[in-house]
């Protein structure tokens, strides 16, 4: 199936539990085919947005449109062109794997044979072909997982929202996973991807939207967000560190401990670069350590920017 | 017509998996299907001793098969309960009301089976009467029929409500097992209505048992005796509550 509209728009989700703000002005489109990584600490409004999505959270105010279909004025619609793994396990744990499969299947509308052979197709891709037949409560907790995701991609959704699906997975499951994830939005689906493990997201070249406070606070590539995170170099010198010119100090946060000397710049190579040329005592120096920004240090730098510059 | 018939699937899945949910767990069902048999293997001669020498129509297999089968299906409402309190400790709930599914689709899809389960366990205990013990109603089968659906609906309507308002399977158990038993005994199910204390007697209308007690025994024993409408539109009245109190407690804990 090939889509050609964005295919998840949300716009200013507000909602309050109690006292408690959940949501507050939450906006996020996503196109067929990306995968947008949702990052964010535990309580930012991340579960909130997918129960949202789902139709299980009424809004206070905003609006979440599935496929051109506002979920609002028209959710069962909207939940049929939507895919959506929770974060706890939600299976059937008396019935097989395949009786799962087929369950979800059925209730979005596919015939029992679609349902079988998407079903071996899932569970060739998710590793879960011997399992098959097996009750889901005598599988290991990987597995349970790769069904949980299946689950939610048996009808090819337009929009495929999986929170959290790794958590406790091994390599072989989350590799597993990950690759499939990466096939079906090869497809055209739209995944909203939610996950602490960051490296995941880069497996699933996916973009990302970081979330605080019930709001998506950056948005972009990779590379887009990581240019505003300053990256670290470490000199190392064998004696006393050389004396760092005072226009070094204007682009860069410079801290000298004994005998090192600690850069934090958008660009710390440029900055070594600097550091050696003004400097004549190169051969006194013992390492250089250079240390480009990382997704950890994007997400600590949006979301703890108080530690994000010497803390790491 | 392309919209009922997904709707149909959609009902017809729910319906097949939960059939299959109940067959993978029989052991309740099981326990509450022998017990009332070997129950009546024991009551039914003193029951019947207690007919003849209290010349009145209180006892007998009538009451033997009634009593078990409204005593033994207050207890099957723990399967009612214990089915909708794991969807929601499964968490399966919400994943079914994030389907496409409406949720009259998923009430029927899960209510029709376990309707079905209430209903033939109700049958085997009268089939037991009649096999072994020669019940035979004083009026026609037929006329059992409407009270067992409607009595099997008031249970399956009052396992809901109860799983609406326990937190947990040992909540659910120890709750459900007093209830049975006050509602089954105020109802006339274990000891005929006529023998109970007369303070007892006054209260056993609030109990749904005491209409179920009254529709069977009017069918079985006494049918022009026995008002049947009036009885059976008594029980319809706690099918009706049953359904307002389930739909607001639903309604309350969604909030």
């Amino acid at each position: 199936m090939l889509y050609t509209y964005t295919m998840l728009i949300v716009e200013g989700l507000r909602k309050r539990f109690g006292t408690r703000v959940a949501l507050d002005g939450f906006d996020l489109t996503v196109h067929p085919g990306d995968v947008v990584g949702l990052v964010g600490h535990n309580g930012a409004g991340k579960t909130t947005f997918a129960r949202v999505v789902a139709g299980l959270v009424a809004l206070d105010a905003g609006r979440v449109t599935v496929a051109g279909i506002d979920v609002g004025h028209r959710p069962r619609e909207a939940r049929a062109a939507l895919g959506w793994a929770p974060q706890e396990l939600a299976l059937y744990p008396t019935t097989t794997v395949r009786e799962n499969l087929l369950l979800f299947a059925g209730l979005n509308g596919m015939s029992r044979r679609d349902g079988l052979r998407r079903a071996r197709e899932l569970g060739a891709a998710l590793e879960l072909t011997d399992v098959l037949d097996r009750r889901v409560r005598e599988l290991s907790g990987g597995q349970q997982r790769r069904v949980q995701a299946a689950t939610a991609m048996m009808h090819r959704p337009a929009v495929l929202l999986l929170d959290e699906p790794t958590v406790g997975a091994d390599p072989i499951t989350r590799r597993a996973l990950l690759a499939t994830v990466r096939a079906i939005a090869d497809e055209g689906t739209a995944v909203v991807y939610t996950t602490h493990y960051l490296p995941e997201l880069d497996v699933l070249d996916a973009s990302l939207a970081v979330v605080r406070d019930g709001r998506v606070i950056a948005r972009g590539r990779r590379a887009e967000l990581l240019a505003s995170v300053p990256g670290r170099a470490v000199l190392r010198y064998d004696g006393t560190p050389p004396p760092i010119a005072p226009s070094l100090h204007e682009r860069a946060s410079v801290q000298i401990d004994g005998r090192e000397i600690t850069i934090v710049a958008p660009d710390p190579a440029a900055c070594v670069a600097r550091v050696l040329a003004q400097s004549r005592e190169v051969t006194r120096l013992s390492s250089v350590e250079l240390a480009p920004p990382t997704l950890d240090d994007l997400y600590r730098a949006l979301l703890e920017p108080a530690e994000a510059l010497h803390g790491r | 017509m392309v919209a009922d018939s997904a709707a149909y699937r959609r009902i017809a899945t729910l319906m097949a998996h939960e059939g299959l949910l109940l067959r993978r767990a029989p052991g309740p069902l099981i326990g509450y299907t022998i017990m009332p048999l070997l129950l009546m293997v024991v009551l039914q001669p003193t029951l019947e001793r207690l007919s003849r020498v209290s010349a009145s129509d209180a006892g007998g297999t009538g009451q033997a098969a009634a009593g078990m089968a409204v005593m033994f299906s207050l207890f099957a409402l723990k399967l009612v309960g214990a089915d909708v309190l794991q969807e929601r400790t499964w968490h399966t709930w919400d994943r079914l009301r994030a389907s496409p599914a409406r949720l009259g689709d998923v009430l029927i899809g899960k209510a029709v089976p376990l309707l079905g389960v209430l209903v033939a366990h109700q049958f085997v205990i009268f089939g037991f009467a009649v096999a072994v013990f020669g019940l035979r109603p004083a009026g026609s089968w037929w006329a059992v029929v409407p009270v067992v659906v409607v009595w099997s609906s008031c249970v399956l309507v009052l396992g809901a409500a109860a799983a609406t308002l326990v937190r947990s399977p040992a909540q659910l158990s120890a709750a459900g097992d007093i209830a049975a038993i006050l509602t089954s005994t105020l109802g006339g199910a274990l000891v005929p209505i006529a023998f109970l204390p007369s303070w007892l007697r006054a209260l056993a209308p609030i109990s749904p048992g005491y209409w179920a007690m009254r529709c069977y025994r009017g069918v079985l024993d006494d049918p022009a005796g026995v008002p049947m409408m009036a009885s059976l539109a008594g029980l319809a009245s706690f099918l009706v509550l049953g359904l307002i109190v389930t739909a607001l407690l639903g309604r309350t804990r969604r909030a």
